[in-house]
């Protein structure tokens, strides 16, 4: 379309992502230097930087930006691979399987995903609808999955909805009988690492009048949903929250998203025993769109010390072969990743990754309306044009390829060819202690 | 006067079980308690133990096989082998040995030294392969032991305390011999339980007139196993476990723990088990079984038995009133209740919990069903009251299991009948019942017994029933009285007309006829629709008792049903969970689907059939015999207008949640998490609600004729439409979203009334008891029918109050017109204030939601550029 039919505001949004395209592009090569004030101790400046040059070009850096650790001092960034020595690492033409089931049970549908991720739920209201289908298009593309969050289903999802697995959460937005019966995963949202205790808490400005539609609620009115379910307070109940779903489609596979409390191997268990499929971890380094300042990263326990936790604590129960664990919060890189699956997980949730491969600099920011400068974590009308629909899926298409990548070379080079042999693997890591990881 | 130093002497002497120290013994959990079924039942006469299966297997869904358990009490003699004198003055000691050697050394090391022993047995147990398969853990062998604590005994037990003097309570010689037989057993059950090393025997009860039996394995299971099927008792109680952690389990863990002379049984799950652990460190006591449930019985005992508080302060200490309720408790009792709170609430439990207890006091020839429920509402309970010939109370986490057990019992005695005269749920912690209702048998010894029921403070809970029930042989019953060939409206108005001069010959007559018209096929529709409005609607019921008659009523359904099921029709289709199922004939046709047979949940659940009948072109469905079943009217999936479910009998949780379109009639009470994210439709309820009405609800029409009980409408979005005719017990409508109901929002209507078994309209106490009313909502309004002012502001959170307006009452009208079509509350009768007609306003108050002061500029804002 010729500029003179443009409208001003096209125009602008035009502009604005051509730079924005242009600055993902410009900086990783570092002619300019590293930015000074550009990330921190988790998501540094290089981690930042190498997850824009994976979105773009499939491929980690090449440049020398580190890309496999930050400089948080401790959990992921100080353990290391006991890798083969070079001449004993499996060649480049040995197959490697990426692939996990995400049911375990003998019994109920099987799904597999050929690699060991999939997106995390961020609701329609934390972020753009843009977003959510650029997620879910990329997920269809690598056949995984991401997952609503506990904002509704947007319609537009439903192009996709082979690959999208419906969050019911606690104050149940959105939720109706016919988004549990597309969906081939139901997700119950217990809680959620980055805010353990807290329900959701969507502020005024980012309930625009399409997330209120969604929601049924009232447009620009905070939305808080509660911290339980309120008709689930004991095992029991949550038997018969998971036999409601089970009665709406009983053929989804059932996954617990829980926080990190101390007596999480309780938790699992009892999901367990309750009938689910997946029980997910999130640990407290996740992040959210929704919740307000005092609740982020200062509560539960961060995920490294979950998983090991989980893992073997349903070893000693005789029942990790038919759980699956996903982890999640705070998987930045293919590496964390990777050292997730060696402390017990089976798989890994994506969430803040995912963000940083569409423009995201970790300015936190993400729950006022008109905070994000991406357009990611907004549901402003302006600001989420930043992200088109089919550029966010390549991008996140192009980071998978990465992990994907970097996963097969990191088990070829511990001498394994399949992901599902690295799982609880403690044995191939090394504590680097202050000297950090190389 | 229980003087300090009396008690403390007695905590004291608790050292010496502990001789180590308790310096290495760390408050955490064997296992997470979570979730249980619990049914409790006291009569006034001594029933047999099968009468509690059905309630048990009713419950199952609730349990995971991993602990099970019962307790008796007040027993008869001839059933155990022993005399009268023995069974009310002996201890019952049962041990359960899970090695069969150590019964020579328990007996020579713990129970010779310390009773002599009058009768000694061993409990039978079945041989029944069936049962046997059932069990992953081989249940452990039970010995009964009755006998008195030796003298020498008791008086070296006060000498080695200071104790010489002890006369008055807790120091009466009966409570020094209790103390005895109270660490004796926690003796035994340090020594060969709860040490390092193989478990080998414990105590399962220890109480006068008091059995307790307990194993891996269901509830219903532990009857079976311990053949207790005819063995009688005033009061039982019964409970399913749920635990969670552990591979290995151990029947020490089921539920009931004892304390001295009472059994508990818990359904819920403790934040604090190291803080309640810690505050009865303090006073010697140290668990051993490392459950929610063994401490709650250690506190109830401490209060009850160590401190002789009376009841009311026992469950005071237990579930301390607190907030709104404290401020509206006489000065008295606030200033009793202050101390009790200040020395006793870091042992009270916090969290979801509802105890049931079973109490044994021979000497005063009292046996006692107690039932405790959290002071934040978080467990489901229900409690039934049966007064007549037998009087019966009960308690238990399901309506369902009640009605059960009375379908039980009716069945082979016909001074029981199929409904209690009242239901009610507990407010926890409130200053009106206390949140605590007792069932005590008063046994004057010759066979005859009576049954009361108190709240808290003592007051006592009548059925209010005063016409004779029906004893099952009514005289002459006609068979051959006509039916008035009137349309249905016309022939219950007759009905109704004829009760007050009627006996229950002539109502059997009547239904007779109903059911004779009924079989004919040309009347069936009538018939069912005259026995719905029998059952649905309130009116005057002459000499005969309103429980008796819907338990007739019920019967008459039950042979209607069966006449479609020999002699189907175009109109009526039959199916059960073994027949065939026709294909829809394109015609209006019901489907009548008989419920038992199919499973409460899961793929065979009734609640897949009415799908799958659903997506084959059937619409109407008239479900009977339910029991228990869940999910009914769950997974039709969007817009399901056209569909319309009829519900008679005991409909479990879940019951239309998710609706989009359907219409469901429950004909009677509902329970738990009703209407969940409803979506569009219709639901009507002739009874009361449970927990978590309509959480999350988003739109749809619904009347309640009764009351809701916690939450009801929380997180509701949207624009739901509800009236409940009753009040709720707390926390209505909180996070309520629901838009602007003069905008196409949502509402709720509170008229805070009840309509009585005899069909008169009465305002309730207060229309709203609780201390949080519409908290934290955002959206959608409150109407309640306050005429006199009771809700106050103090009681709201978040709303604020505004006269009812014009508009507003366009709004509602509509509604409360229907709301008399169904339940016949007239419009005019609910505009009546104390017999004078007025105005909407000076009846109805609005209550929405104050404005957000801190986002309205940002409101402002969006609003100029959206």
């Amino acid at each position: 379309m010729a500029n003179s039919m443009k409208s001003t505001e096209q125009l602008i949004v035009e502009k604005h992502t051509a730079s924005l395209h242009q600055g993902f592009h410009l900086w990783p090569e570092l002619k300019n230097g590293k930015l000074p004030a550009l990330g921190d101790h988790r998501w540094t400046a290089d981690l930042i930087l190498s997850t824009w040059v994976q979105a773009e070009t499939g491929k980690p850096p090449s440049n020398g930006l580190e890309h496999r650790v930050g400089n948080s001092g401790g959990g992921f960034d100080v353990l290391d691979f006991k890798f083969l020595p070079e001449d004993r690492r499996l060649s480049n033409d040995v197959a490697v399987d990426l692939s996990i089931p995400l049911n375990r049970r003998p019994y109920d549908r099987q799904i597999e995903i050929p690699i060991p991720f999939y997106g995390a739920g961020m609701s329609f209201g934390s972020i753009s609808e843009q977003v959510m289908c650029a997620r879910a298009k990329a997920a269809q593309a690598w056949k995984t999955f991401t997952c609503t969050g506990e904002g509704g289903y947007p319609d537009s999802l439903l192009a996709y909805k082979d690959h999208v697995i419906t969050q019911v959460a606690t104050g149940m937005f959105g939720v109706r009988e016919e988004t549990i019966q597309r969906a081939p995963i139901v997700e119950f949202k217990y809680a959620q690492g980055a805010k353990p205790g807290l329900g959701g808490h969507l502020l005024g400005d980012k309930v625009t009048s399409s997330v209120a539609s969604m929601r049924e609620s009232l447009p620009w009115v905070s939305l808080f949903s509660p911290f339980p379910f309120h008709s689930v307070y004991s095992v029991e109940d949550h038997k018969k929250h998971v036999d409601w779903i089970k009665t709406i489609n009983p053929e989804a596979l059932i996954s617990v998203k829980v926080s990190t409390p101390t007596d999480i191997d309780m938790v699992a268990v009892g999901s367990y025993y309750a009938g689910a499929h997946i029980v997910y971890i999130d640990g407290s380094y996740g992040g959210t769109g929704a919740a307000p300042e005092i609740a982020k990263k200062t509560i539960a326990m961060p995920i490294e010390f979950a998983i090991p936790k989980v893992h073997r604590y349903l070893l000693q129960e005789g029942i990790r072969q038919e759980v699956v664990v996903m982890a999640g919060g705070g998987i930045r890189t293919a590496y964390d990743l990777a050292k997730a699956i060696a402390l017990g997980a089976d798989g890994v949730v994506l969430g803040t990754s995912e963000l940083v491969a569409l423009g995201c600099t970790r300015c936190s920011n993400c729950e006022r309306g008109r905070g994000c400068p991406f357009g990611l974590t907004t549901t402003d009308p302006e600001l989420s044009q930043l992200v088109e629909i089919d550029w966010g899926a390549e991008r996140l298409g192009n980071l998978y390829r990465s992990f994907q990548w970097q996963l097969s070379d990191l088990l070829r080079s511990l001498g394994l060819t399949s992901i599902r042999d690295l799982v609880g693997r403690t044995d191939l890591l090394i504590y680097r202690g202050r000297a950090g990881a190389r | 006067m229980i003087s300090p130093e009396t008690i403390a002497k007695i905590l004291a002497s608790r050292k010496s079980l502990i001789p180590e120290g308790a310096g290495h013994l760390t408050p955490r959990k064997a296992e997470a308690e979570g979730g249980c079924a619990v049914i409790g039942i006291a009569s006034s006469e001594r029933i047999p133990g099968r009468h509690l299966f059905q309630a048990l297997e009713q419950m199952r869904n609730r349990g995971n096989g991993k602990g099970g358990g019962i307790a008796a009490v007040g027993l008869v003699p001839e059933d155990l082998g022993v005399t009268r004198e023995i069974l009310e003055n002996d201890y019952l000691l049962a041990i359960a040995y899970l090695e069969t050697s150590a019964r020579s050394e328990v007996e020579r090391s713990c129970i010779e030294p310390t009773f002599e022993i009058h009768h000694a047995q061993a409990l039978p147990s079945t041989n029944d392969s069936r049962i046997l398969e059932r069990l992953d853990v081989k249940p452990p062998e039970v010995f009964l032991y009755f006998g008195r604590v030796r003298p020498e005994a008791i008086e070296g037990f006060k000498q080695r305390n200071g104790l010489e003097a002890a006369v008055a309570p807790p120091t009466s010689p009966e409570s020094i011999e209790d103390e005895i037989v109270y660490q004796n057993s926690y003796r035994l059950n340090r020594a060969f339980y709860a040490s390092t090393g193989e478990k080998r025997a414990f105590v399962l009860s220890h109480g006068k007139n008091m059995l307790v039996l307990k194993m891996v394995g269901y509830g219903d299971d532990v009857i079976r196993y311990y053949q207790l099927e005819n063995t009688r008792a005033h009061v039982w109680i019964g409970h399913h476990r749920y635990p969670t952690k552990g591979k290995v389990w151990h029947p020490g863990g089921a539920h009931p723990f004892v304390g001295l002379h009472e059994a508990l049984v818990h359904n819920g799950d403790f934040a604090n088990y190291a803080s309640i652990c810690e505050y009865l460190a303090q006073r010697n006591i140290y668990p051993l079984f490392l459950t929610d449930t063994e401490v709650s019985v250690l506190l109830f005992d401490l209060f009850h038995r160590t401190y002789a508080y009376p009841l009311e302060y026992v469950i005071e200490s237990l579930a301390p009133t607190t907030e709104r309720d404290f401020a509206l408790l006489p000065e008295e009792r606030q200033s009793i209740y202050q101390r009790l709170q200040t020395v006793h609430i870091h042992g009270s439990p916090d969290g979801p919990w509802f105890f049931l207890i079973a109490q044994s006091s021979p000497a005063q020839g009292e046996y006692r069903l107690i039932g405790i429920t959290d002071t934040s509402m978080l467990r489901p309970q229900v409690f039934a009251l049966q007064e007549g010939p037998v009087s019966v109370g009960f308690a238990a986490s399901e309506k369902q299991a009640i009605d059960a057990a009375l379908e039980s019992l009716a069945r082979e005695d016909p001074r029981f009948w199929l409904h209690a005269d009242r239901y009610w749920n507990a407010r926890g912690g409130s200053h009106t019942d206390g949140g605590a209702f007792i069932f005590t048998v008063h046994a004057n010894g010759n066979g005859h017994a009576k049954l009361q029921c108190t709240d808290k403070f003592g007051r006592a809970v009548r059925s209010g029933a005063q016409q004779k029930p029906y004893d099952g042989r009514a005289t002459a019953v006609r068979t051959d009285m006509a039916l008035p060939d009137v349309p249905v409206d016309e022939l219950f108005a007759w009905v109704k007309e004829q009760l007050s001069g009627w006996d229950y010959g002539n109502l059997l007559a009547f239904l007779k006829a109903l059911e004779r018209a009924a079989d004919s096929g040309n009347d069936r529709k009538r018939a069912l629709e005259a026995v719905t409005l029998l059952m649905d609607r309130r009116y005057p019921t002459g000499a005969m008792r309103r429980s008796s008659l819907l338990s007739l009523f019920d019967q008459s359904l039950g042979v209607i049903v069966e006449s479609v099921r020999r002699s189907p029709s175009e109109a009526y289709v039959f199916v059960d969970n073994c027949s065939p199922v026709p294909s829809p004939s394109g015609q209006a046709q019901t489907v009548v689907l008989d419920a038992r047979g199919f499973a409460a949940e899961g793929e065979r659940s009734l609640a897949r059939k009415i799908v799958w009948l659903y997506q084959r072109g059937f619409r109407d469905f008239m479900l009977a015999h339910v029991k228990g079943h869940r999910f009914i009217a769950n997974g039709l999936g969007a817009g399901t207008q056209g569909v319309h479910i009829d519900v008679y009998g005991s409909s479990g949780d879940y019951l239309a949640s998710g609706i989009d379109g359907a219409e469901v009639v429950v004909h009677g009470d509902a329970q738990d998490q009703l209407a969940q994210i409803m979506k569009d439709g219709t639901l009507v309820v002739y009874g009361s609600v449970g927990q978590t009405f309509l959480y999350a609800g988003k739109g749809g029409h619904a009347f309640v004729l009764g009351n809701a009980a916690g939450r009801p409408l929380i997180n509701a979005v949207g624009r739901p439409r509800v009236i409940i005719n009753g009040t709720c017990l707390d926390y209505l409508a909180e996070s309520f979203m629901a838009g602007d109901p003069l905008d196409g929002g949502g509402f709720v209507v509170l008229n805070g009334i009840a309509l009585s078994d005899q069909g008169e309209v009465v305002e309730l106490d207060t229309p709203y008891p609780g201390g949080n009313l519409f908290s934290l909502a955002s959206g959608g309004a409150i109407y309640i029918r306050d005429p006199h002012g009771k809700v106050s502001e103090e009681q709201l959170n978040g709303g604020q109050f505004s006269p009812l307006e014009e508009h507003d009452w366009a709004v509602i009208h509509p509604f409360l017109e229907e709301n008399a079509r169904l339940f016949g509350i007239p419009v005019a009768w609910l505009l009546e204030v104390d017999g004078k007609p007025s105005l909407p306003s000076q009846v109805y108050r609005k209550i929405h939601p104050r404005a957000i002061g801190a986002l309205q500029p940002e409101e402002a804002w969006v609003k100029m550029h959206v």
